[in-house]
């Protein structure tokens, strides 16, 4: 059987200039730059080349985080990049009965207006943007409230927050919210942004997580697409300029250990971004044409099997991305797949970064592999194969119907079925956990480190409780029920009255639950709690 | 003539862990192999699992762990089994179990736990002779 790369695409055994398309035609080469940015973003005059070294941190509270942000800091990070516990994804407190032992351990644990003050005290938002993987009403807000406890001007903050309405209930971060509010938050949040934080980007599309559960790169990217395309005409169709927040979008892609595919994929998302801003959407501004793309490396890559090979795995994965031109990268830690990063797998990661940038020199040059027909017709055929699929999806109906009647829930269950039988039968070689295996008694090399735990930051359950009680009651129930006031009427932007609930000293938990009684759902979906306002 | 001896388990992940990938992916392969699977899905409390192991008479109740919590968990899950006199193994999957915790684990009184290195063949069989041997039991 021919090869051929993790999307399927036949491999020829070597490449001519025969197999690129008339774009890459010698008589009209493309810059790196321009339109359609196959070969870079369009850069602003001042940027240099390279990307932002950026790794995930949370655990804890607010004020363990904060120190852990701080640490990375003093390594050279630049900028932050919090990643929220699994109750702050889902927006349930850490009191709440179904959580008590995920409280703190896989990120942070926010979840109201004190815990961003804390989580960001003494960290100057001027120079440092700010990106969490935090539900974005609320990561927005709760920004919101520091840059105005501070008194720093809002044009100055800059940073980043995910959105994911379609997928993030069928793909790991359940909230219990309807299709139809989880779309509206998403377009309210946008919308928001433009007016009160313009240099913040509102809109990640983050493909990594749903494309974790085992999608390949021409389906992460199509679902990334169909999303994107979703949101942009919601704005479009409430009067949002596209000018206003096309310049804002930016992708969070995947990158496994396919290498030159996942080159070529970011290429093609690019290209393709441009052709649908310009062509489609009929964005006006050159920077709406162009995304910005940042990266995680696979996690689902990784072994718990000999866990050093996952500092190579990192390594060439962030040498793909270093290739590809990326705005900023996170290499996974050696140890994800035990346990959220040990600040050594952090040191190691960010030393990775630091090696391909300072070391290598391999950021010198824009878009290096530009031109190699190899790179170049897989790079066509990407982008030929997300938009058959994109049309292919979108000729089935609306985004949201799709995901309510689990069009998309069905596709991530395949993709994970798919790989687990690839790698079980040994279709799919995974170096130490199906092929050139040890003996787990020889297998002890960087074993300690992976095998540290973080407790359940139970003392958080009863600060929380406590937080509940002290609180000024009556103002809180009162925003409470304006949120869901605001809720109930489609007509209105939620945002004024979250980031009012916020200040008046309501939880996560309660200003989701008040929205989805707007939306006649159960105020607690798990069945545990009341409204008590 | 007799009939096919059909294992009956209940499969799904503990609190608030949503990394169902592997659920799914163990779910699909037993169904493969033969056996019924109540996919039970996630945000589970110990006290959901004895509820469905008990509503489903199941032999078995396989946990995927993605999460540290089931650490916490396992021991309310066994502690509640043994008070309800429930005759049902428990079975753990996840690479985030350690082999020391896996030891812990079955000290616990849970009967098999999947490590990453858990090979396919391996898994169905064990699975098989735990809910043959529960089944028995009931007889």
């Amino acid at each position: 059987m021919a090869e051929q790369t993790r999307s399927g695409i036949a491999l020829k055994p070597h490449y001519t200039r025969a197999d690129v398309s008339c774009s890459e035609a010698p008589e009209a080469p493309e810059a790196p730059g321009a339109y359609p940015f196959t070969r870079g973003r369009l850069r602003p005059p001042q940027a240099s080349p390279g990307w932002i070294n950026r790794e995930l941190s949370g655990e804890g509270d607010a004020r363990r985080s904060n120190e852990q942000i701080k640490y990375l800091i003093g390594l050279g990070q630049m900028g932050v990049d919090v990643i929220g516990d699994s109750p702050t994804q889902s927006m349930i407190d850490p009191d709440h009965p179904l959580v008590r032992y995920s409280v703190g351990t896989q990120g942070v644990s926010l979840c109201h207006k004190q815990d961003y003050l804390d989580l960001l005290r003494d960290i100057p938002l001027e120079n440092n943007s700010v990106s969490s993987s935090v539900p974005a009403v609320f990561a927005l807000t709760g920004l919101l409230a520091v840059v105005e406890d501070r008194g720093l001007a809002r044009d100055k903050v800059r940073g980043s927050v995910l959105q994911a309405p379609l997928y993030a209930e069928d793909c790991g971060y359940s909230s219990g919210m309807p299709f139809t509010l989880l779309n509206r938050l998403a377009v309210d949040t946008i919308e928001f942004a433009v007016e009160k934080l313009p240099r913040f980007h509102a809109y990640i599309e983050d493909t990594y997580f749903f494309s974790e559960s085992g999608l390949n790169g021409v389906e992460e990217m199509a679902l990334g697409f169909v999303e994107i395309r979703h949101l942009t005409r919601e704005l479009i169709r409430r009067g949002v300029q596209v000018d206003s927040f096309a310049p804002r979008i930016a992708i969070l892609v995947n990158c496994g250990m396919d290498f030159f595919e996942e080159i070529a994929k970011i290429r093609a998302t690019r290209r393709f971004y441009a052709r649908m801003m310009k062509e489609e959407f009929k964005a006006l501004d050159p920077r709406s044409w162009s995304t910005v793309i940042t990266c995680h490396t696979s996690g689902l890559t990784l072994t718990a099997q000999q866990t050093a090979s996952n500092i190579v795995r990192g390594s060439i994965q962030g040498m793909a991305l270093a290739l590809a031109g990326v705005q900023a990268m996170e290499i996974s830690a050696f140890d994800e797949a035990y346990r959220t990063p040990s600040d050594e797998a952090h040191r190691v990661a960010l030393r990775t970064q630091q090696v391909l940038q300072l070391e290598t020199g391999i950021s010198k040059v824009d878009d290096p592999l530009g031109g190699s027909y190899y790179v170049e017709a897989l790079t066509d055929q990407i982008e030929q194969r997300i938009a058959s699929m994109v049309a292919e999806i979108e000729a089935r109906g609306d985004a949201v119907t799709l995901a309510q009647q689990g069009f998309f829930r069905k596709l991530f269950a395949d993709a994970s079925q798919r790989h687990y039988r690839l790698v079980n039968s040994g279709e799919r070689k995974v170096v130490g956990a199906n092929c050139h295996r040890i003996p787990a008694e020889q297998d002890t090399l960087l074993r300690d480190i992976a095998e540290k735990k973080i407790e359940p930051w139970l003392s958080r359950i009863s600060e929380v409780t406590a937080y509940r009680k002290a609180r000024h009651r009556d103002g809180v129930s009162r925003s409470l029920r304006s949120l869901q006031r605001a809720a109930q009427d489609k007509a209105v932007n939620v945002l004024p009255e979250v980031f009012g609930a916020l200040r008046a000293g309501a939880t996560a938990g309660e200003m989701a639950g008040a929205m989805r009684l707007a939306y006649d759902h159960p105020y607690d979906p798990w069945g545990e709690l009341r409204p008590e306002f | 003539m007799q009939t096919a001896f059909i294992p009956r388990i209940v499969i799904g992940l503990f609190g608030i862990d949503q990394h169902e990938v592997g659920a799914i992916a163990v779910t699909g392969l037993l169904r493969d192999a033969g056996m019924e699977v109540v996919y039970a899905g996630r945000f589970n409390t110990p006290e959901k699992f004895v509820r469905e192991a008990t509503d489903e008479d199941a032999d078995v109740i396989g946990i995927s762990c993605h999460s540290w919590e089931y650490i916490h968990f396992v021991p309310e899950l066994m502690r509640r089994i043994a008070d309800e006199g429930l005759d049902v193994a428990v079975v753990l999957g996840g690479s985030v179990i350690t082999p020391g915790d896996a030891e812990t684990m079955r000290m616990s009184g849970v009967a098999a736990v999947f490590g990453p290195d858990a090979m396919k063949d391996q898994m169905v069989d064990e699975i098989r002779a735990l809910a043959k041997a529960v089944r028995g039991r009931r007889r």
